[in-house]
């Protein structure tokens, strides 16, 4: 998890990432920010993210893109 | 004498807009009337074959295009999902080194079958909707090359809403194709999805998993749904009778005639046009989702104020909302994740940046996007231009947004600032504006001419009652159209701040709810641009 915080606060620093829960419906992040994190995570995590979970419900909080990835990892 | 004729096939194509009698005062009540009467098992199947009736009396014959896209969809998705059973019953089977190889050969396969839906389906389209356009293109350039060859322009019948039940039909094969839904084994479910008749003719374009259940459920009609859908249908035929068809002569004539006027009374007529597009779409959307609410079925919504947009980015997450996503998860974030662009991105973020190294990758699909999204709207070089306009203002948003919030760190400009963000309202609104003006230019070249005038003769000397005479209206239209604009907007600024305004006022007692239903229709009946001196006005949005 603070891996993943580290790269949220490198891709857009200013948001509290540890209780911000509308990332995407408060346009925290937008799609290029969408982006970057994708790639991150990926290099990261050792993962590949498929573009239809890119949905507001995975990336809305800290803890649900965490969600993803372990189920990601798991699959 | 055909069956056609006999059946009135085709003959109630002025029932592609649902503000025409023909639609409110006949259809429409003849079918909630039926719906409520049917028993609860043939509910649905009343609303396939209303639903069918309708794109029949519309399109006639060219039925046949949305029987043919519903039977190929259908075909397309259960060959996925058997292929994907097979893929999975293969996976458990194979050893743990080879699971990877086997997937693989099972997602190409898939992959074909999603190529044979989308190459008919777009082909389809491409040759009723494009080959024209194609073809005088061609012919254009032949004749540039000096090539005696003139290919001879095809010329065919538009089924309604194409455009938009192709989307729709390949947003299903997607989603089951990316697992999002299950291949339905149903074809009559699966058609009444693809037929629905509010959402055929102007969209807005829903996914399976949005309505397909609900519609098959088919719920009784509630007397809620039915004053809310009726009050949300009245409120959408305000914005289109009272206000977008009042201006329409105006649009009309200095669109076709600009060469007649000044730059300002065409930034005029432009403006004009703007609000008739917004009023004449969102209005057929408030129709549409008010119509649907009867049927206890809740459309998405395809409109959420876009003129208090602060970018054009914004903007396009707040108009036509439903085209928007479906690009965005079809097109742009498909590509942007793509194997080569992810690699794309990763090497541009390393190089330049976490700003600009993702708009690398970005820009590629933005302009996929946008191609797409400006030919979806028609077959004309203005359309393109269109597109490649927005696709421009977005690109520029997005390289000078790190330059525009360290100017603001520096003066200590707070952007939440409110003549701050009014600023930014107005600027968007003028590059909408613009934009609109060659939307609506019959021809880019025509678009380019106006706009040159709008910027080297810039004044409304013209512009007094005998011209507004000439154009078909009066002073009045535009008082009658600016008065009702004052309560859209006031209505606008309440949703905004989050007051639900028809969910304040179905709380109210039922003397004022009434009240406000009879007002409506008076405002209709009264101010509305129908009848002598009128001309009844499609939909602009039908015509996509």
């Amino acid at each position: 998890m603070e891996k993943l915080i580290e790269i949220l606060e490198d891709i857009q620093p200013d948001v509290d990432y540890k209780t911000c829960e509308d990332l995407i419906d408060g346009h925290y992040l937008d799609s290029l920010s969408i982006i970057s994190l994708i790639s991150e995570i990926e290099e990261e995590f050792d993962i590949t993210v498929p573009a239809v979970e890119i949905i507001p419900d995975n990336f809305n909080s800290a803890k649900k893109i965490m969600a993803m990835i372990n189920r990601l990892r798991e699959e | 004498m055909p069956l056609s004729i006999i059946l009135g096939a085709g003959k109630l194509v002025s029932m592609t807009s649902l503000f025409v009698p023909a639609f409110f005062a006949l259809f429409l009540p003849f079918c909630i009337i039926t719906y409520a009467l049917v028993p609860k098992k043939l509910k649905k199947y009343f609303l396939l074959v209303a639903s069918y009736g309708f794109f029949w009396f519309v399109s006639g014959t060219l039925v046949i295009y949305l029987a043919a896209t519903t039977l190929s969809m259908h075909y397309f998705g259960i060959w996925l999902d058997y292929t994907q059973g097979k893929m999975k019953s293969a996976m458990s089977q194979a050893e743990k080194e080879i699971k990877k190889v086997v997937k693989k050969r099972y997602i190409t396969r898939q992959r074909y079958i999603v190529l044979m839906a989308v190459s008919l389906n777009i082909g389809v389209l491409l040759l009723l909707k494009y080959s024209k356009f194609f073809t005088v293109n061609i012919n254009d350039l032949l004749a540039f090359m000096k090539v005696p060859l003139v290919i001879e322009i095809p010329k065919y019948l538009l089924p309604i809403g194409i455009s938009f039940f192709t989307l729709q039909s390949l947003s299903y094969i997607f989603d089951v194709y990316r697992g999002v839904t299950k291949a339905d084994e149903n074809l009559f479910r699966l058609a009444l999805f693809l037929s629905f008749f509010p959402i055929i003719v102007e969209g807005p374009i829903c996914r399976y998993n949005q309505i397909a259940e609900e519609l098959w459920d088919a719920k009784p009609i509630t007397y809620r749904n039915l004053t809310l859908g009726l009050q949300r249908f009245l409120f959408g035929m305000m914005k289109k009778i009272v206000i977008a068809d009042r201006l329409n002569p105006f649009v009309k004539v200095i669109f076709k005639d600009y060469a007649n006027y000044e730059g300002g009374v065409i930034a005029f007529a432009a403006v004009c046009y703007t609000v008739q597009l917004y009023m004449d779409f969102s209005g057929s959307m408030d129709a549409v989702l008010g119509v649907s609410q009867i049927f206890g079925i809740t459309v998405p919504e395809n409109f959420k104020r876009p003129f208090f947009s602060k970018s054009i980015s914004e903007f396009w997450k707040r108009w036509h909302i439903t085209l928007g996503m479906w690009f965005r998860d079809y097109v742009f974030y498909p590509i942007t994740t793509s194997g080569k662009m992810k690699k794309l991105t990763a090497s541009a973020r390393k190089k330049i940046g976490n700003h600009y190294g993702p708009l690398v990758a970005g820009s590629i699909a933005l302009f996929s996007v946008w191609i797409c999204n400006g030919l979806w709207h028609g077959s004309a070089w203005n359309f393109v231009f269109f597109g490649m306009y927005h696709f421009a203002l977005i690109l520029c948003g997005n390289l000078i947004s790190p330059v525009v919030k360290s100017f603001n760190h520096r003066f200590k400009i707070n952007p939440q600032w409110f003549f701050y963000r009014l600023l930014q309202m107005v600027r968007t609104s003028v590059l909408v504006v613009i934009g609109e003006l060659f939307f609506r230019a019959e021809g880019l070249k025509n678009g380019l001419q106006m706009f040159r005038k709008m910027i080297t003769d810039f004044s409304f000397s013209s512009l007094n009652t005998d011209m507004l005479v000439k154009c078909g209206v009066d002073y009045l239209d535009f008082v009658i159209a600016g008065a009702i604009l004052i309560i859209i907007f006031i209505i606008s600024v309440l949703n905004e701040k989050g007051i639900e305004v028809r969910e304040t006022l179905a709380k109210k007692n039922i003397f004022l709810r009434w009240g406000v239903y009879y007002i409506l229709i008076l405002i209709i009946v009264i101010f509305g641009a129908y009848g002598i001196g009128y001309a009844p006005v499609d939909p602009l949005y039908a015509q996509f």
